[in-house]
């Protein structure tokens, strides 16, 4: 009995031991090629950024090495990293993570010529970053439930108790604090914290965008307020003509047409700045900016491109004159979110 | 009579070797102490009371214990019914029971929340999520608690019935009693799981502590209040963690050499037979079958079907390649804690046996977050290397290990091992022939385990991996994400396909420990 179960053991531990040792394999095959590479943190979307990367190594020949994660995740990591980041870009899904390293003077300036290619209005003002790809903020709504003609002329019109039960926000999305600070800086902050007191008094919380825009599909609530490309993502997946959804834009410059996007910067600390440089130059030409659009449902930052997916066009969205660089780091929104009991 | 309940006189201390070997694994556990002490003294005087006394942190706090307590109430209920049904019945099927029982380990928590959730909107609430934590963890309480019916003695439920005392008398009376200690360390590492639970609420209306401090790390940076929060989550495992070591205080229980033992013929279930099955078939439905057909459910749907398999094979090759040598050393850096702990006692050993399960109910992204600032500061070549994740295994994962060994090391009768000192073998020689070949099955158990657990990680894989290493969970968070369920859906199914295995090798090394017909 004993001998049988030593065997086992024994057969066990000669796996364990080629496992291990792939284990320590594939780490030396990391550090070799680290020379030659770029090291990339991204918080995009992951099948955007692959098919970047793919386009950008196809055009230099430079290799990009992954690490994937949360935007925010990366950027604490990034931060609790300090000089001694293995990082050479940071590529995120939200702007205010890339501002935060802004803030900590983690990031170098960019190439002007590369700045220069990007409107003004979407380049941090010191130059340390810039927008990859844009999308608006919207309403989410199931079309059996609501009609267009329900909504009210603002997104600050949600806070209420006609909408009781009825709309779904959610509190730890980068985008909804950058709404947050959005309705901050238009209407004052007394505004900001009533309308997240409202929302907290009426509407439903959830924990992620993708849950939010699942409820309104699968008929648990009206409407959510989240990005237009979690409905494309939920089309694309399921098929067009399928989806029970929609979306309503608020247009009118109103705090709920917030332009939001996707950001990238360069560590200071990299000691491949030129390389660097040149994917955030490629970013944003006009084969980086296809390579992007062609795999997410966002706005190209460069005109001119255009996307697979049926947006509504830019010119119509009428957003609000607020910035990615006037949000910078967002992080009055948790304050805020804190004082209004949501955090 | 085969089992011998002594009361321990003075606690007697561990030789130095033993204390020497408890040394590295109490010194990890401590890292993230001092990290969240560091970062929550940012906070200053004012900041640490102006962040514990809000409205909001009562309100956590509430929605933290009364998930926690929820859940591990339902484990325990369910884990031990569940494991007298299959060790002790005349059940059909058993050694199949005891897979299918162990299974919803590898459900990734994810995959669970959105099934139940899809399933109906009403499992969004606290209700809900109790009872689709319970139904995903109670393994964690099945698991040690089964081991310890089978080891357990019969000469108690004889006595207890030839006393005419009936069944329900003779189960609390008799049987529960033994499996008080299998029981109490099954619900310790539920609750300080449910502490630090993330994944499973994701798609569920329900805010802990764990969700905020995700929170203050999405919303804002290098957040104390973050750390803050985490010292308060690491404040409600302490007293768990004493009453726990209250419960098996004074108390020993082990058996003389592995081969005097009878059995006790299995309890003839009679009427009940058909109803018991059946209600092993549904919990199988619930806590598998519904996982599964959301993953069949994605397959079918969604247009993302075939994306991203290419990357099966280097998935598959990640998951191996870090949770084999992860379990390993996971499982060596528990056994010191736990013979210390079952073999000398005293406070030292008790405190570290103890401590990993403080550190348990902190979430990964702590974890990560203490190594990344430690490692880069003052051992800046490990980083991201295998090695440093492999610590952070350790520190997320020991309680796991320490309550997959400590059956197997409870039995081991300490007697045999010092008369083998008796005959002139060193502590060590006599441990390493004597104890170690005893304890084997224990140690495939825990390691079968281990790399359950460690497939399923996510947070610390994602941050202090390789670069460019990918593991099966982290490609269905990364599909998922995307909203390419279709795409997510077989790394969803390896995992459980992979797991199958492991459960087998894991059930059938305690069967060989304790199963001696």
């Amino acid at each position: 009995m004993r001998y049988v179960s030593r065997r086992h053991f024994l057969r066990t531990s000669a796996l364990l031991t080629g496992a291990a040792a792939f284990g320590s394999a594939a780490r030396t095959a990391a550090q070799a090629a680290a020379d030659t590479t770029l090291t990339l943190y991204n918080g995009q979307h992951a099948r955007t950024t692959a098919a970047l990367v793919a386009a950008f190594t196809k055009a230099t020949g430079i290799k990009v090495d992954i690490r994937k994660g949360g935007s925010s995740q990366l950027a604490n990591q990034i931060i609790e990293e300090g000089s001694a980041s293995p990082a050479d870009i940071f590529y995120s899904e939200e702007s205010p993570p890339v501002a935060a390293l802004s803030k900590r003077s983690l990031l170098s300036k960019l190439d002007d010529a590369t700045l220069q290619q990007v409107p003004s209005t979407y380049v941090a003002k010191d130059g340390t970053w810039l927008s990859a790809s844009m999308r608006s903020r919207v309403v989410a709504y199931n079309k059996a439930m609501v009609k267009e003609s329900e909504f009210p002329g603002s997104v600050l019109g949600f806070a209420n108790e006609s909408w009781k039960d009825r709309i779904a926000y959610v509190p730890t999305s980068g985008a909804f604090q950058e709404q947050i600070i959005a309705i901050e800086r238009m209407k004052g902050r007394e505004a900001a914290l009533n309308w997240l007191k409202g929302l907290k008094a009426h509407g439903r919380s959830y924990n992620g965008n993708g849950a939010a825009m699942k409820a309104v599909e699968a008929g648990e609530i009206a409407a959510a307020l989240v990005n237009n490309y979690y409905w494309f993502s939920v089309a694309k997946e399921v098929g067009d003509a399928k989806m029970k959804s929609a979306l309503f834009y608020f247009g009118h410059k109103d705090p709920g047409a917030l332009i939001t996007v996707s950001a990238a910067g360069i560590l200071k600390s990299s000691k491949k700045q030129e390389a660097a440089q040149k994917f955030l130059a490629f970013m944003v030409s006009a084969d980086g900016q296809q390579a992007i659009v062609d795999s997410v449902a966002e706005y190209p930052i460069r005109p001119g491109i255009k996307s697979p997916y049926a947006l509504k066009p830019f010119a119509e969205l009428d957003p609000p004159p607020v910035t990615p660089d006037d949000l910078g780091d967002a992080a009055d929104a948790l304050v805020l979110e804190r004082e209004a009991g949501l955090a | 009579m085969t089992i011998a309940w002594t009361n321990r006189g003075r606690p007697e201390w561990p030789p130095l070797w033993l204390v020497l070997a408890t040394l590295p694994p109490l010194f990890l556990i401590c890292l993230p102490l001092v990290y969240v002490g560091l970062r929550s003294w940012q906070a200053g005087p004012a900041g640490i009371v102006s962040e514990l006394v809000r409205e909001r942190t009562l309100e956590l706090l509430a929605n933290t214990v009364i998930l926690a307590i929820g859940v591990t109430a339902g484990a325990c209920l369910i884990g031990t019914a569940m494991a007298w049904c299959i060790e002790r019945c005349d059940l059909p099927g058993r050694a199949g029971w005891r897979i299918m029982a162990s299974l919803p380990l590898a459900v990734p928590a994810f995959v669970a929340s959105y099934a139940w959730a899809s399933v109906d909107s009403v499992f969004e609430s606290m209700t809900g999520a109790i009872f689709i934590l319970t139904i995903v963890v109670y393994p964690l309480v099945f698991l040690p608690v089964s081991a310890a019916l089978r080891g357990m003695d019969p000469a108690f439920e004889e006595v207890s019935r030839s006393l005419g005392r009936g069944s329900w008398a003779t189960f609390f009376g008799a049987v529960l009693p033994q499996a008080r200690p299998a029981l109490g360390a099954g619900a310790l590492l539920v609750l300080t799981h449910m502490f630090a639970e993330f994944g499973a609420l994701s798609l569920l209306r329900v805010q802990t502590f764990t969700t905020s401090i995700f929170q203050s790390y999405e919303l804002q940076f290098d957040s104390a209040s973050a750390a803050l929060q985490s010292v308060v989550l690491m404040a409600l495992c302490l007293p768990a963690a004493w009453g726990e070591m209250r419960l098996r205080r004074g108390r020993r229980v082990s058996r003389i050499g592995r081969g005097s033992a009878r059995t006790l013929p299995p309890v003839p279930l009679g009427r009940l037979r058909l109803p018991v099955f059946s209600a092993l078939c549904l919990m199988s439905m619930l806590s598998l079958g519904v996982p599964m057909a959301t993953i069949g459910y994605w397959l079918f749907v969604g247009q993302s079907r075939g994306q991203g398999s290419a990357e099966i094979m280097p998935a598959i090759m990640g998951s191996l390649g870090l949770s084999f040598p992860g379990a390993l050393i996971v499982v060596a850096l528990a056994l010191p804690l736990v013979f210390a702990s079952v073999r000398h006692g005293g406070r030292l050993a008790h405190l570290a046996d103890r401590l990993p399960y403080v550190i348990h109910g902190l979430p990964g992204l702590v974890i990560a977050l203490a190594l990344t600032f430690l490692s880069i500061h003052f051992a800046r070549p490990v980083y991201q290397t295998a090695f440093v994740l492999f610590v952070a295994y350790a520190m997320l994962f020991l309680p796991i290990a320490q309550s997959a060994l400590r059956a197997s090391v409870e039995l081991a009768q300490p007697r045999l091992e010092e008369m083998a000192r008796g005959l002139g073998r060193s502590p060590l020689g006599a441990f390493a022939s004597i104890t170690l070949p005893n304890i084997l099955p224990g140690i495939g158990a825990a390691l079968a385990l281990m790399v359950l657990e460690l497939m399923r990680e996510l947070t610390a894989t994602l941050m202090l991996a390789p670069i460019g290493v990918a593991t099966l969970a982290t490609e269905v968070w990364s599909h998922a994400n995307d909203g390419q369920y279709a795409a997510a859906a077989p790394f969803a199914a390896l995992l459980l396909l992979v797991s199958a295995p492991l459960v087998y090798f894991f059930t059938r090394g305690n069967a060989e420990l304790y199963d001696l017909r």
